[in-house]
């Protein structure tokens, strides 16, 4: 199965790596951004601008982000935040791609923007931290965390 | 600065933010003036730059991994990946959680994961930066286990994917 999984930087990629075992065997592709600490990975990685809080550089990468998934085709969509999963869920979702969104593991008893967004969007979403699932609500799933 | 490291090492690290932490690197380069013992900062995009101790901005984090793994301490802000690697590798852990009064962080603190990682005795956090050198001392005589990794969220995700891809597959065989 084709599985692209998607995250921004910095503890996003560590929890995302710490994750890998679950895809052994499966064709991975990354998406993630063009940043000094994200070094190349041993899978096929396309990278994009950091988006930050910036409304002009979430509509270039809602553009380049459709035009990777339109490429890759991939089966299933997973990621662990941040933003980078806004519009790689929505226009994932638009193409009948399969979505999870796993909350981060810092998280603990708060909402992230990320996830307040995604929580309607993701087929399945996932919170590390048992208290989440009541704030987040019913759709939330705690199945364990990283730790 | 690969190949200078010793072996008693203390790393700081503020992770890969642009947002600098100014607070954590000047009480560390001024704790550094008093100590004899190697210290090395990640200092991302703090403005101020350390004269006592070596100190770079980002790598990346396979060389990263050089750095915790040699470090006898690890001192950090409250997020998630550093502190994921400093636990995993069992590491003595300092934390100075990011406040939003003095702009080092964008969001409302709520300190969950510091507060978790306290509580759970895996970290000394430190709020007050005036008692950081206190808590480096202190953190050096606690006991620490590496944490174990948890394997239900890793077979959750495999069960769905194999639930997605080979579901009638896999039921085809089994008949």
């Amino acid at each position: 199965m084709k599985i692209l999984l998607t995250c921004s930087q910095g503890g996003h990629v560590t929890e995302m790596l710490f994750l890998m075992d679950a895809f052994d065997g499966q064709d991975v592709v990354f998406l993630m951004y063009e940043h000094p600490t994200i070094r190349n990975l041993q899978y096929k990685t396309h990278r994009i601008e950091k988006i930050d809080i910036s409304m002009w550089r979430m509509l270039k990468a809602f553009q380049k982000i459709f035009t990777i998934l339109k490429k890759e085709k991939p089966d299933l969509i997973v990621s662990t935040g941040s933003e980078i999963a806004i519009p790689t869920f929505v226009i994932g979702k638009m193409m009948g791609i399969k979505t999870v969104y796993i909350e981060s593991w810092c998280r603990v008893k708060t909402k992230s923007g990320t996830g307040r967004l995604l929580y309607y969007i993701a087929d399945v979403f996932l919170v590390q931290w048992p208290d989440l699932v009541r704030i987040y609500g019913k759709k939330a799933r705690y199945e364990g965390g990283i730790t | 600065m690969r190949g200078v490291l010793h072996k008693d090492m203390k790393f700081v690290t503020v992770g890969t933010s642009n947002v600098g932490f100014d607070r954590l690197i000047k009480k560390m380069d001024e704790i550094a003036g008093k100590s004899d013992e190697e210290i090395i900062m990640q200092i991302g995009g703090t403005k101020y730059k350390p004269i006592n101790a070596q100190w770079f901005t980002f790598l990346d984090d396979e060389k990263m991994s050089d750095f915790y793994s040699k470090a006898n301490m690890i001192i950090t802000h409250d997020g998630a990946g550093t502190l994921l690697i400093a636990l995993s590798l069992g590491k003595p852990i300092v934390v100075v959680p990011r406040l939003k009064k003095y702009n080092e962080c964008s969001y409302a603190n709520k300190f969950d994961l510091a507060e978790v990682l306290r509580k759970n005795n895996r970290a000394i956090v430190v709020y007050d930066i005036e008692q950081l050198e206190e808590a480096i001392q202190k953190v050096t005589s606690l006991q620490y286990r590496t944490i174990e990794r948890n394997t239900r969220l890793i077979s959750f995700l495999r069960e769905y994917i194999t639930t997605l891809d080979g579901g009638i597959k896999n039921d085809y065989k089994r008949h």
